[in-house]
């Protein structure tokens, strides 16, 4: 016994001193770049390749979790959607809306070297307005901009034509990721971005493989994280590379063989499976904006007819098909704002619909399709009750065209309607739209302010209304809670525009809360998901080994 | 034999040249054409507004607008628009990627070269792979010649994708042996490449060991063997070069598998290359870049079966004058 625990308390300080060895080298390691982060690196598979690494031409959610390794933007946003500082340390806002005065911080250099102040987020500003430069920006976002004005090297007064509530988010967004000035004249190829396109980041974009990878090595100055963020200082990791892998299974694979140690992307089929691997943790984050949606186009029949669409939603048992496609990993979502926008859902609606054939059946007799014909579908005036959805390819994703089977095999069973979803390519469905030869289009949003969402939807003429329903008291709610900066307010209000078009008009059915997976092998910490987007968060946080 | 009538018949020779080559190049030349054709009539019929389809998702600007119409000559009659863009092509001028802000050509040059390394290896690797298999099973009627002709079979039927699946998860997730993905060196060239191989293996072995077999009945193989000479050398000296023959007629199809399928073994296995460029141009709506990739498969293809038929005419001069 006596002999046993010598042993023991041998082995006991031996592996202590080799602990502090190691300890002692990370350490010295690591000394010469300062501020005695850890080291260390890691591999990140991820689904898509982004179009362009440069934030103001940026357009992709999926690429979203890269923007911010290289680039930080004014403000940040706190888990309730709170604007917090950032490289902008406060923020004042005139009586009428109309001026915004920023201070800034006064310690920041860019990875080229040049310094942060003023005069660069007015160059940024003005370049996201540059004519041909970035037209949906400069339309949509920045339509309410005027001017930026230099008050002083670290004070910028920006003047908008109109009161804007969403001027902040944008700036929170990743178009507002400060570009060097310098950078956005010298850079070789400026709308793709890359290597010679720099911010002021955690991290440094110094390689990238069309179609393998993109490498980031550790910017050793970055002391101005937003102060949400779990630590302060350089990043911990001295490298980072995103992978490129659009295959999902092999994303799963690799991350299983331990050959990359975080991969983003997850598809329902796999998660069971890597949920019973101890060794590998899964997290899920409901994204913000829209939740994925079935709208009725009411320009024509049937669903011109509230009574069809009402049919059409209570036909369909969404907890039955969201299961059966997605094994329970699906989020249902209940109105046209997803839960992944907890600021603006309006919670009341959950349980007030759906699942019910017996009233859809009686609803559709009442609307005029009482008959059936020979394959059992119901039509009127000779004519079947068809519902046509085209949808372009590139835009599936998450098994949509398997869950509009599903749909489709519901609606058929219960009610009897003809629901026909196509996917096409671009240009078919644009022809399809323009002609409205639709009866049902499929959309989800992930604006990270869900009322950006609603305003492309919703008011009439919008970019995306595709239901080609009006109502001028609707408009009128929704322009008021875009210049209202009262977020309670904002609440209220579309909390009566969810009322509106789920209850009261029943213009569209509600499915899922589309999310992001992120599963990361042992000893990997740090995987967070950005508060209000959903999307993963950058690597800033990220570390490897205990 | 005078050194003038050696000289005629050099001359003759190479007059006996002249003729089949440059019907070849014509005929190349012609399919270049029709391939640029169709590519373009394509363009025309995708449906939607021509500016629309070439702008795709790159940004759309009244500018930009005005600037592909000047481009690709959109404001003239068709015939006016066709004769240009094949003018264009004439001077290699692949045209710009409006999605990616870049000319085709650098796009195409850039990636280029993976591909073609990975294609070559997926050749060698099915040739390799093929002669092995044919040339130790011919002839022997064993079960081992089952076995071949059966793995055969099985290789030239599995589509790259799930090949590429199956050994990635034998050899990578499982045992550990190469990479999952990426362009770094030999060791993340081996599975792409095989996956690439296989199909290229198996249909190579079947003609192969085919035309083996075939050449092992014929009289002068019963003449050899009457010489005392072992099979192995019956087999690897003489039976091969008649098997050979049909083989290579298969080069053009074969460089069709690899190019078909780099497209997807790329994507699976995360490697940069031509196959990546394709995927993201007609999922993204590129037309530029896909019309150039037509052009260029088209070229390889017009390339590669000229220089075939050239090799014909090399090995075999009867051909010369028969065509």
């Amino acid at each position: 016994m006596k002999v046993q625990k010598g042993i023991l308390a041998l082995v006991g300080v031996l592996t202590l001193a080799a602990c502090g060895a190691e300890t002692g080298a990370a350490n010295t390691a690591s000394g010469g770049e300062g501020g005695g982060a850890k080291g260390g690196s890691l591999v990140w598979a991820v689904e898509t390749q982004p179009v362009t690494f440069n934030p103001q031409q940026w357009g992709q959610n999926k690429a979203r979790l890269l923007v911010h390794n290289q680039f930080d933007a004014l403000v940040a946003r706190g888990k309730d959607g709170e604007f917090l500082p950032w490289l902008a340390t406060s923020w004042e806002v005139s009586k009428d809306g109309l001026t915004y005065t920023f201070q800034l911080r006064k310690d920041v250099t860019f990875h080229d070297g040049e310094k942060f102040d003023a005069a660069s987020v007015k160059a940024n500003l003005d370049q996201l307005v540059a004519p041909g430069y970035n037209a949906a920006v400069a339309g949509i976002q920045l339509r309410n901009f005027s001017s930026a004005e230099v008050t002083d090297p670290y004070t910028l007064k920006v003047t908008l034509k109109a009161p804007d509530a969403l001027f902040l988010d944008f700036l929170s967004s990743p178009y507002a990721g400060q570009v060097s000035p310098k950078s956005l004249k010298t850079a070789k190829d400026l709308k793709a971005g890359g290597p010679d396109l720099v911010g002021t980041g955690p991290f440094i974009l110094d390689r990238f493989t069309p179609g393998q990878e993109v490498h980031y090595r550790r910017n050793p100055a970055y002391n101005w994280a937003p102060p949400n963020a779990a630590h302060q200082g350089p990043a911990y990791l001295e490298e980072i590379t995103y992978r490129f892998l659009p295959e999902a299974a092999v994303r799963v694979g690799a991350l299983t063989s331990g050959q990359v140690q975080v991969i983003e992307g997850v598809p329902a089929t796999e998660l069971g499976l890597l949920k019973a691997d101890s060794s590998v943790k899964v997290e899920t984050s409901l994204n913000s904006g829209s939740a994925f949606s079935y709208y009725f186009n009411i320009s024509h029949p049937p669903f011109d007819d509230k009574r069809v669409r009402e049919a059409f939603r209570d036909a369909v048992d969404v907890d039955t098909v969201l299961n059966s496609v997605y094994q329970g990993t699906a989020k249902r979502a209940w109105s046209i704002v997803g839960q992944g926008s907890p600021q603006f859902y309006d919670a009341s609606l959950e349980n007030t619909y759906g699942n019910n054939a017996q009233r859809a059946n009686k609803l559709l007799d009442e609307a005029g399709w009482s008959k059936r014909d020979a394959e059992g579908f119901r039509v009127k005036d000779g004519k079947r009750l068809t519902v046509r959805s085209i949808e372009s390819a590139p835009y599936v994703r998450d098994r949509r065209d398997v869950l509009a089977q599903a749909v489709q095999a519901a609606v058929k069973q219960s009610v009897g309607i003809d629901f026909q979803p196509k996917v096409v390519d671009q240009g078919t469905q644009q022809k399809a739209l323009q002609d409205d030869q639709y009866e049902l289009f499929q959309n989800s949003r992930g604006d990270t302010d869900a009322g950006a969402a609603l305003n492309l939807i919703l008011p009439k003429g919008a970019a995306i209304n595709r239901t080609h329903y009006e109502n001028a008291e609707l408009d009128k709610l929704l322009a008021e809670a875009s210049t209202t900066s009262d977020l309670a307010k904002r609440k209220e209000i579309y909390a009566k525009v969810q009322r509106i078009v789920v209850t009261d008009e029943a213009l569209l059915l509600p499915l899922y809360v589309p999310a992001d997976q992120v599963a990361y092998g042992a000893g990997v910490t740090g995987i967070t998901f950005e508060p209000v987007s959903g999307t993963p968060n950058s690597a800033y946080d990220v570390r490897t080994g205990t | 034999m005078s050194t003038l009538t050696l000289t005629r018949r050099r001359g003759l020779a190479a007059a006996g040249w002249i003729g089949p080559v440059v019907r070849r190049l014509g005929a190349g030349l012609v399919v270049l054409w029709v391939a640029a054709t169709a590519a373009y009539v394509a363009l025309l019929l995708v449906p939607g507004d021509t500016v629309d389809v070439l702008i795709a998702d790159g940004v759309d600007t009244p500018q930009r607008r005005a600037q592909i119409i000047t481009e690709w000559g959109l404001d003239r009659p068709i015939p006016h628009q066709y004769g240009d863009y094949l003018l264009r092509l004439l001077h290699g001028d692949l045209g710009r990627s409006y999605v990616l802000q870049r000319d085709v050509a650098e796009i195409l040059s850039s990636q280029i070269w993976p591909t073609v390394r990975l294609a070559l290896t997926a050749a060698a690797f099915g040739v390799v792979i093929a002669l092995v298999l044919a040339l130790t099973t011919a002839g022997r009627r064993s079960w081992t010649t089952g076995l071949a002709g059966f793995s055969e079979l099985t290789a030239a039927s599995i589509p790259p994708f799930l090949a590429g699946l199956l050994l990635l998860a034998v050899f990578s997730f499982t045992l550990g042996w190469f990479p999952v993905s990426g362009d770094r060196g030999f060791a993340s060239l081996v599975l792409p490449a095989l996956a690439l191989g296989l199909q290229i293996a198996g249909a190579l072995g079947q003609v192969l060991r085919e035309g083996l077999e075939r050449a092992l009945e014929e009289p002068f193989a019963v003449t050899a063997r009457s010489r005392g000479i072992t099979e192995w050398r019956l087999v690897a000296r003489h039976a091969l070069r008649h098997a050979l023959l049909p083989a290579v007629t298969l080069t053009g199809w074969f460089v069709g598998v690899l190019l078909g399928g780099a497209i997807v073994v790329e994507a699976v296995f995360g490697r940069p290359g031509l196959g990546q460029i394709t995927l993201g141009a007609v999922t993204g709506k590129d037309m530029p870049v896909v019309m150039a990739v037509i052009m260029f498969a088209a070229a390889i293809y017009v390339t590669v079966s000229t220089l075939v038929d050239l090799a014909y005419l090399a090995i075999d001069p009867r051909l010369r004058r028969s065509r």
